[in-house]
């Protein structure tokens, strides 16, 4: 009964679609069909109390994530004046995990933003021109796909040191692929488009058409594949800080966090439980809100 | 059919070379050497001798041709961490863990996620639909040393039912491969019940439906059949992809399999280990897709290879 209800419910905006005289935005209906999608509402709440956290970790938090200011209470279970109890250096364990968040959310953007800023136009010059270009593209993809990443990225580390930056760079480096084959794909949809012909024929130069036409009509795919990386690139950050190659101690990552957390686990359970959690929490909700947002702006993407 | 195999096997070998040449630059761009010590540093006569020893003196473009020369007889050298064998004998020994707990994971996972996505396909909207999606949601998204930790800490540290790590017994092989079998299941789950569905709505299955076949014939005669092609062409790289072993999982639960070796070849600047765990796993990849596609064309006659390379 509440199926059948629920069926009819998510069917409205279609079937007014035709009753409709003047046609509305595209980004009304992607709205209508996200805002219908329980999981993505639920979990986009969740991320954005996570990155409202995040942000306002200094003012959440009793003291800064590297004072060590309970050392008397070593190892102290959680409790009601330490939420999640005290880490082994006599740290606020809560505080550690608010801005393990800084880090984990700015690394999952920051090296989604790079990841666009690479896959995008070489997705864009691989859809657009094809041939060599797009061999060329294809067969770099290809390497990336047969290298496993976090060897690779373990590598890398080693080479260039950890850190923040570097951590971002590579990241976006294993990130790129999917944002670039997403675009591309849209990009050999849009090429043989009347409106591309039309402005072709009336001289556009191949830079103008990419920019003017291609790339907007892309908008989806790009969203899709920016937020998209994001889960991936905290993935990436917390197992390279779980390897002892990522953000470097004393700021705090979860992933260095759970490493840490292994030696204790036996009694103080807390040093393991706590940041696993929050990195689950994270990733789970960053990519619920990813595929609700994909299958809104374009529900023909789903794979 | 022959022409694509072979143009095939030939990016196959291109990639193998790209990879090789640069996994090799960057690993020797990594500064410092596998003889360095801070603490006890060897004496300059000894370093070099040793270096020599090992043909580390020698200009790199020598040094890749030599590696490569021997990996084409199959001597992928000594490694440095452990000389009284070469990497071939310390492959093989320190697979054995990662193969059994990891190709276990796969063969108990698949089943199980085909199994679950069927039964979500077929009541479709239902709790165990419900039930199937969180759970392949939860094994795609959450990452493997989440999965574990949590495996340690309810089933080892609060139930006390389980050893938490090591090797040996079978009873501590229990939590590594249920945490290697998330992965395979949740992939499956989905894979299984998105085939399924598709095909359920097919008109041939509307056909049998109205010859009277009875609805168990249908389900596994001919809507399982049809579905079954994706499933068929993603176990290879997934198992290829798990039974190497997870850093991970091993970390976590103290296997003494591969995974520690990939951390420690690096940290060691162990060349010869790392340019062969790399190198294996990356032809291994591209076989697994390779066959993957042939499997694919031959289970499915409207698919023609052809073209540069597909995908």
């Amino acid at each position: 009964m509440t199926q059948e209800s629920s069926a009819i419910k998510s069917a409205k905006p279609i079937e007014s679609i035709d009753n409709m005289l003047a046609p509305r935005n595209p980004m009304y209906y992607a709205w209508r069909r996200f805002i219908a999608n329980r999981a993505a509402i639920a979990s986009g709440s969740v991320l954005s109390l996570i990155i409202l956290m995040a942000i306002l970790a200094p003012l959440i938090t009793p003291t800064s994530y590297e004072e060590q200011k309970f050392l008397t209470e070593n190892l102290a279970f959680p409790s009601a004046s330490h939420w999640f109890g005290v880490d082994d250096l006599g740290r606020d364990f809560y505080t550690r995990i608010v801005y393990g968040a800084r880090i984990s959310l700015s690394i999952g953007f920051v090296a989604a933003a790079f990841s666009v800023v690479i896959g995008l136009p070489l997705g864009a010059v691989a859809g657009y021109y094809g041939g060599t270009a797009d061999w060329l593209i294809m067969r770099i993809i290809e390497i990336f796909s047969v290298v496993p990443p976090l060897l690779a990225a373990l590598l890398l580390a080693a080479l260039a040191g950890g850190g923040f930056g570097n951590i971002v760079l590579i990241a976006a480096l294993f990130g790129w692929v999917q944002v670039c084959l997403l675009v591309r794909g849209q990009v050999m949809a849009f090429r043989n488009r009347e409106f591309i012909r039309a402005s072709q024929a009336l001289g556009a130069s191949p830079l103008f058409v990419i920019f003017r036409h291609l790339i907007p009509n892309s908008i989806s795919p790009v969203i899709v594949g920016f937020v998209q990386a994001i889960p991936l690139a905290m993935m990436l950050e917390a197992g390279l800080s779980f390897l002892g190659v990522g953000i470097a101690p004393p700021t705090p990552s979860w992933g260095q966090m759970i490493n840490i957390g292994i030696n204790f686990m036996f009694f103080y359970w807390h040093l393991a439980l706590f940041p696993t959690m929050a990195l689950a929490v994270t990733v789970l909700t960053t990519t619920l809100f990813g595929d609700g947002l994909r299958d809104a702006l374009d529900p023909t993407l789903k794979g | 059919m022959i022409g694509y195999v072979l143009r095939r096997l030939m990016s196959i070998c291109v990639t193998f070379f790209v990879v090789s040449v640069l996994l090799f630059v960057m690993m020797h761009a990594i500064p410092g050497g596998p003889f360095d010590a801070v603490e006890m540093p060897l004496d300059d006569a000894v370093k070099a001798k040793i270096m020599a020893r090992y043909g580390l003196d020698q200009p790199l473009y020598v040094q890749y041709l030599k590696y490569m020369w021997g990996v084409l007889h199959f001597d992928f050298g000594i490694p440095y961490q452990s000389p009284g064998e070469t990497v071939l004998e310390l492959l093989g020994r320190a697979w054995i863990p990662s193969l059994v707990l990891g190709g276990a994971g796969v063969l108990i996972g698949a089943p199980l996620g085909i199994a679950l996505g069927l039964v979500a396909a077929l009541h479709r909207n239902s709790w165990v639909d419900y039930v199937a999606s969180v759970i392949s949601t939860l094994g795609l998204t959450v990452p493997v040393f989440v999965t574990s930790m949590l495996l340690i800490l309810v089933f080892a540290v609060w139930l006390n039912w389980l050893p938490a790590s090591g090797w040996g017994e079978p009873k501590k092989w229990i939590l590594p491969i249920v945490a290697y079998a998330a992965i395979p299941m949740a992939t499956y789950a989905r894979y299984t019940r998105s085939a399924m569905l598709d095909t359920l709505n097919k008109p041939f299955v509307t056909v049998l439906r109205a010859k009277g076949l009875p609805e168990r014939k249908i389900i596994f005669q001919h809507v399982l059949r049809n579905s079954a092609i994706p499933m068929v062409t993603v176990f290879l790289p997934m198992f290829i992809g798990t039974a190497t072993g997870s850093i991970f999982v091993e970390a976590m639960f103290r296997v003494p399999g591969l995974g520690a070796y990939f951390v420690s070849s690096i940290e060691t600047r162990d060349y010869p280990l790392e340019m062969a765990l790399v190198l294996m796993i990356t032809v291994m990849f591209c076989l697994a897709y390779f066959l993957a596609d042939i499997a694919y064309a031959l289970l499915n006659p409207r698919i023609r290879l052809g073209g540069r390379s597909s995908k």
